[in-house]
């Protein structure tokens, strides 16, 4: 049935046609998740995270490398699902402490703490 | 050997998505164990979905070997089951735990039934395979289930989940405080310890980890009695007789916001400390991973 959003678009296949957008519309930009270190050696400081997986640790091949004695060499794994992080124990010495829980792994929501070792994180979500 | 706990829902009676519960999670009763070589779900609720996508990531080649147990047949705890991805694929083996009846396989294939679903049980491309506990006990795989009774309307099946020497209970949907001798107490002296009957006790004895029904707070469970759910103070006084080492909260009620979730796991620690027992109290979450088999 014909209706005032119907066009015709040729002769035989009317369709339902969004004629505008709301005065307003667009898409949000994006906005980072961030990971901000709040204490332990190299504190403060904002990270930015970007990459699929990255891997948090004392050692050199950490992406994310942390100068403390309490964190292990490859001490955790940030990645990213559907546009989450979530952190993972890499079988560290002293572990993942979320918000106080010693946790395996963890998908990380806005104003989460992430301890490991004497280091500590606020997870910010971005968008 | 491992032995990991993941939620994938802890939100009781109905989803609840939105803001206010985005820290804790929307999605209704689900629970994952595994081992190195082993899978177990918990309860089919919504949070069975997400499992599903997150089992269909990774599969392994040899097709997914998986064991479902169901506490009981309320929706909130079954309602993921059509959803369930791994369910459509033929190289799927699913075993479903139930007693001799078999009643939770007609219960799952019930409401797949047309009126409620397109797609029939029947047509599931996995192999779904009934196994009934013997005197209650059951081996899926590396775990020994152990099953107990519950008190909620209609019924309900707590479990005693072991490997590795570590053991997990799963026990939701358990109205403890209809257990108690003086049913008065927690109103005329709440802060006195509630005694629960012993076989409860032994049943949740030494666990590991305990991830209990602690809908309510004292003060709302008076406009709730008979609706199978227990205050969360009840539960940590469970946690304390049996000498538990972790109590997960769960069974989030649907008003709650996280805040409310963090006030109800604030009020039960508190009464933990206050009898001076070494207990570990928090809120289940969705999303979160605990690994049992350490320290
Ligand atoms: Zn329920
Ligand atoms: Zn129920």
């Amino acid at each position: 049935m014909a209706s005032r959003r119907t066009q015709t678009i040729d002769d035989d296949s009317p369709q339902t046609a969004m004629t505008k957008l709301p005065a307003n519309f667009k898409p949000r930009p994006r906005r980072a998740h961030v990971l901000d270190q709040t204490a332990g050696p190299g504190s403060p400081k904002r990270h930015e995270l970007s990459d699929d997986t990255l891997v948090i640790g004392r050692g050199s091949a950490a992406d994310l490398r942390l100068d403390s004695d309490d964190v292990s060499r490859t001490h955790a794994q940030l990645l990213r699902v559907d546009d989450e992080y979530s952190i993972e124990d890499l079988d560290s010495r002293n572990g993942i402490f979320l918000n106080g829980l010693q946790v395996h792994a963890a998908v990380l929501r806005d104003g989460d703490q992430v301890q490991l070792g004497d280091v500590v994180f606020i997870y910010s979500e971005g968008s | 050997m491992g032995f990991f706990v993941r939620f994938w829902g802890v939100r009781g009676s109905i989803p609840t998505p939105g803001p206010r519960t985005r820290r804790y999670g929307g999605n209704t009763s689900c629970i994952e164990l595994r081992s190195d070589s082993t899978v177990l779900i918990f309860d089919a609720g919504t949070g069975l979905r997400e499992l599903g996508v997150s089992l269909l990531r990774n599969p392994p080649r040899e097709g997914l070997d998986l064991h479902l147990f169901l506490s009981h047949p309320h929706w909130d705890h079954i309602q993921g089951f059509p959803f369930f991805g791994p369910a459509y694929l033929p190289t799927t083996t699913l075993t479903v735990y139930g007693s001799e009846k078999n009643e939770n396989y007609q219960l799952l294939s019930g409401q797949m039934s047309n009126a409620y679903f397109p797609v029939a049980f029947k047509d599931l491309s996995a192999r779904i395979v009934p196994k009934a506990f013997k005197k209650d006990v059951v081996e899926a795989g590396d775990f020994v289930v152990r099953r107990f009774e519950q008190k909620h309307p209609g019924g309900s099946s707590g479990f005693r989940v072991e490997h590795g020497g570590r053991a997990c209970v799963y026990a939701t949907d358990s109205e403890l405080d209809q257990l108690l001798a003086d049913q008065q107490q927690p109103v005329k002296s709440p802060r006195m310890l509630r005694r629960l009957p012993a076989p409860l006790v032994n049943a949740v004895k030494d666990a590991d980890l305990l991830i209990a029904d602690a809908q309510y707070t004292d003060e709302e469970y008076p406009t709730k009695v008979g609706w199978g759910h227990a205050r969360a103070n009840t539960v940590v006084d469970l946690a304390i007789q049996a000498g538990v080492r972790q109590l997960a909260l769960t069974h989030h009620d649907p008003m709650h916001s996280d805040r409310d979730v963090d006030a109800k796991v604030l009020t039960a620690a508190d009464r933990a400390r206050t009898v001076g027992a070494e207990l570990e109290i928090f809120g289940a979450r969705e999303g979160v991973t605990l690994r049992l088999d350490r320290d």
